[in-house]
């Protein structure tokens, strides 16, 4: 059995390296999160912001968590190198009215490395999912051209996303208060993919245009977390995004604003075997076009059991930043499992997620299964 | 190892992200925009030329008898045979050959199933006939008496022959009247075989002209008075004819033997009247010697780089309906050209961009080309010569003619019909 936990752990870590290396090589528009139909009509589908674990929790855990890259001031918790990757893969079911659809996408939503500086400063930073715009529509229609009714087939793909590129810097101020900063590069792009095919293909010819949008935007953020006593602690955040600028061909075509956010947290541990959680955040997305709206989302989590192999259970509600009408709402549970392993070089956290967003004429209903891999070297 | 490897699995699956529309409230803010316009002043310096190919260059040579339209006949010069025969092998010496008759045979490449009584008449003309031979010249030949004639549409009517020896020699059904004729129906393209059997009086074999003889035919009809005979520039639709002779074998005296030869046309072609009109103004395609008629096309600037073309037409006005035999059609090609440089602009052969469509007789509708591909091809290269030719199909096959107005005459001048899809505009939400 040890020599077994060894060799996974042998293996996690050089999994864990080289998803690394792939990931800062790559270009961040694969980090892309889940995505939603409410955010086709928008931006996109606002990233979460949360490690397997956090998000086992229904997200209440991440203030709390170094390796979500919601806090600055968590990663002062961190006390070696460590870094962690999150996957996830997602069974999607979308009803509008008598329309009704399956999808399902795989993404690596967040990536997380940090280490000390010092005793006290610990530098971080990492990719997470901003805005998720990889969608694919296709509608039918029926067109008058040159007199004569043509059926139409109408395909819009667009794939990649926003990523939120952070680099951070936390400090342990007072042995019960740690604050943190944050610079943020929003940046990213998404192919997108516009089809019109004509049933009648003797005559008309199917017409494709391809582009590449690339986004760019700049924020920063800054947090604490404080130690009300040995069991209780509390979080505050806010966070500042500037414009997000997209490019065509060099060619700026539109410019929106991002939001202002801000929320907090709160733990209660319960020994070592229990911990609670509870966290709010607030975001203005009403700038950010046409059809967005301010977003309030809260969370209720707990973290059960030995911290080498936790049960987590957690519930969250939110809202949706875009949609059409009113503003489209969020509810989910999530449960999840963390094990850890090579004397706590590693760990791996399970959690599987189920969701539903409600908004005017569509309801989505989501199952997501998440795999997180934390490692110490 | 192997739970690890099954959840990575699970996290490579494969992405399905397409779903029904929920437009306008779940789609993307742009919409697939298309466009429909005719733009009448792209197609400048347009031009006739004419010479292309001469009727003898022709696949087919066109008969047809509508009175104060058209009278075209067909003729054609066969080959030689040699007047004298070695009679034994290995012997120097020859002796001359007795023709006892002669089988000709033409092919009846197209014609009008509604024909009624369609017959082919068969005339003697002088084997003097070459590519410079006119109606006018050879009028009084075909004034002549008929050398034989054939009612195509009874020999149809008739029940097929099918008998094992009959099939062994002709090698399918065969239909026969009582004059000696025959006709085959073609397998491979239901095209008409016939045969006229010839007697020495109606075939004559000259000495002096080495067996050269040449034929005019003629068509007639009660109605539709029009068909198309194959020329020697398809393979076996040429006119043939066989000869049936015999000779004394001279070391035995009391010996005849029998035996044919068979000739080709060393020369076929075909004459009519009225004559194609000369050039004008206006773009003509077809006639004989065929005209062809040479379109550049400015292509504006935003057909290049902001749209995509997913249907072209070429809009042409004829100047008056086709005249001709009712009921008969020929096309019209549209073909890009590779090189600019007017009346022998090489063409491309490159068959997925030419435009096609069929001209019938007597209409005097716009006529429309279908040059979607071609337009498409010039918008993504800006280098490309936008130039085509119109041209008849097959050339000079025909008497046909068809003229289109010209960019010289504004009202009617020719125009490029397209239908576009505006750029999506991308990154807008």
């Amino acid at each position: 059995m040890r020599m077994t936990v060894r060799r996974l752990g042998g293996w996690a870590v050089r999994i864990t390296v080289i998803s690394t290396a792939v990931l800062i090589i790559q270009p961040p528009n694969r980090l892309t999160a889940q995505d939603s139909q409410f955010g086709i009509r928008g931006l996109g589908t606002p990233g979460k912001w949360e490690s397997v674990r956090a998000r086992a929790t229904g997200g209440a855990f991440a203030p709390f968590d170094a390796l979500s890259p919601l806090l600055d001031a968590s990663l002062a918790d961190v006390r070696r190198m460590t870094a962690g990757v999150t996957g996830s893969t997602s069974w999607r079911s979308v009803s509008a009215g008598s329309t009704n659809a399956s999808l399902r996408a795989s993404r690596y939503p967040a990536l997380v490395i940090a280490g000390p500086l010092s005793r006290r400063i610990v530098v971080g930073g990492g990719f997470a999912t901003y805005l998720d715009r990889t969608f694919g529509i296709v509608t039918h229609d029926t067109i008058n051209l040159r007199g004569v009714p043509q059926p139409i087939t109408d395909e819009i793909r667009s794939d990649g996303a926003i990523s939120d590129l952070r680099l951070a810097l936390a400090a342990r101020v007072q042995d019960r208060l740690a604050v943190g900063v944050g610079i943020h590069r929003i940046t990213g792009s998404t192919r997108v993919v516009a089809t019109r095919r004509f049933d009648d293909s003797t005559t008309y010819r199917n017409s494709t245009s391809r582009d590449e949008v690339a986004y760019g935007g700049n924020g920063g953020s800054a947090s604490a977390l404080l130690d009300l006593t040995s069991d209780v602690r509390v979080a505050g955040w806010v966070r500042s995004d500037g414009k997000l600028r997209a490019d065509v061909r060099g060619r700026t075509v539109a410019e929106d604003d991002l939001p202002l956010g801000f929320g907090g947290g709160v733990r209660w541990r319960l020994g070592e075997q229990a911990a609670f959680a509870g966290a709010l955040a607030w975001r203005k997305w009403a700038g950010a076009g046409p059809y967005s709206h301010d977003t309030f989302d809260w969370s209720l989590g707990a973290e059960l059991g030995s911290p080498v192999s936790p049960l987590r259970v957690g519930v969250r509600r939110g809202q949706l930043a875009f949609g059409v009408g009113k503003t489209p709402t969020e509810f989910g549970v999530a449960v999840g499992l963390g094990k850890q392993f090579s004397g706590g070089r590693g760990r791996l956290d399970f959690g599987l997620e189920r969701l539903q967003r409600k908004g005017d004429g569509l309801t989505e209903r989501v199952w997501t299964f998440l795999l997180g891999l934390t490692v110490r070297p | 190892m192997k739970r690890l490897a099954l959840l990575l699995l699970l996290c490579a699956c494969t992405d399905r992200v397409l779903a029904p529309g929920v437009c306008p409230g779940f789609c993307p803010g742009g919409t697939i925009g298309i466009k429909d316009t005719i733009l009448t002043d792209v197609i400048q310096r347009d031009s006739a030329f004419r010479g292309y190919v001469q009727a003898w260059q022709a696949e087919a040579m066109p008969i047809a008898d509508v009175p104060g339209v058209v009278d075209s006949r067909a003729i054609f010069l066969m080959g030689a045979i040699p007047p004298r025969v070695v009679a034994k092998s290995g012997d120097t010496t020859t002796v001359p050959i007795a023709v006892d008759s002669a089988r000709l045979r033409v092919v009846v490449v197209r014609r009008d199933p509604s024909s009624v009584n369609l017959r082919l008449k068969l005339y003697r003309l002088p084997i003097t006939i070459d590519s410079t031979s006119t109606f006018a010249q050879l009028a009084s030949a075909f004034s002549a008496p008929v050398v034989d004639s054939v009612n195509v549409s009874a020999l149809l009517a008739r029940p097929p022959i099918s008998d094992t020896a009959t099939l062994r020699i002709w090698g399918d059904t065969i239909r026969t009247d009582s004059a000696g004729h025959t006709l085959q129906i073609s397998r491979s393209d239901s095209s008409l075989i016939v045969y006229f059997g010839l007697d020495t009086t109606r075939a004559r074999f000259v000495v002096a002209d080495s067996g050269k003889v040449a034929y005019g035919v003629r068509v007639a009809a009660d109605v539709r008075a029009s068909a198309a005979l194959g020329a020697t520039d398809v393979f076996d639709r040429g006119p043939l004819i066989r000869w049936f002779y015999h000779y004394t074998v001279t070391a035995t005296p009391d010996s005849v033997a029998h035996t044919s030869i068979q000739r080709g046309a060393n020369f076929d072609s075909f004459v009519f009247d009225p004559p194609t009109p000369p050039l004008d103004n206006n773009l003509a395609v077809g006639g004989v010697p065929s005209a062809r008629s040479l379109l550049r096309v400015a292509m504006p600037a935003f057909m290049h780089d902001s749209i995509d073309v997913v249907r072209a037409t070429v809009v042409l006005v004829p100047v008056a309906p086709v005249q001709g035999a009712p009921g008969d059609s020929f096309s019209v090609i549209a073909r890009p050209v590779l090189t600019d440089i007017g009346a022998k602009s090489p063409l491309s052969t490159t068959s997925t961009l030419f435009g096609r469509t069929t001209i019938h007789i007597g209409a005097a509708d716009t006529v429309r080309i279908e040059l979607s591909d071609l337009v498409r091809a010039w918008a993504l290269d800006t280098s490309a010569t936008t130039t085509f030719m119109l041209g008849q199909v097959p050339e000079a096959a025909s008497y046909t003619e068809i003229r289109f107005y010209s960019s010289r005459t504004p009202a009617f001048r020719p125009a490029l019909h397209v239908t576009y899809v505006k750029r999506f505009p991308f990154g807008s939400p």
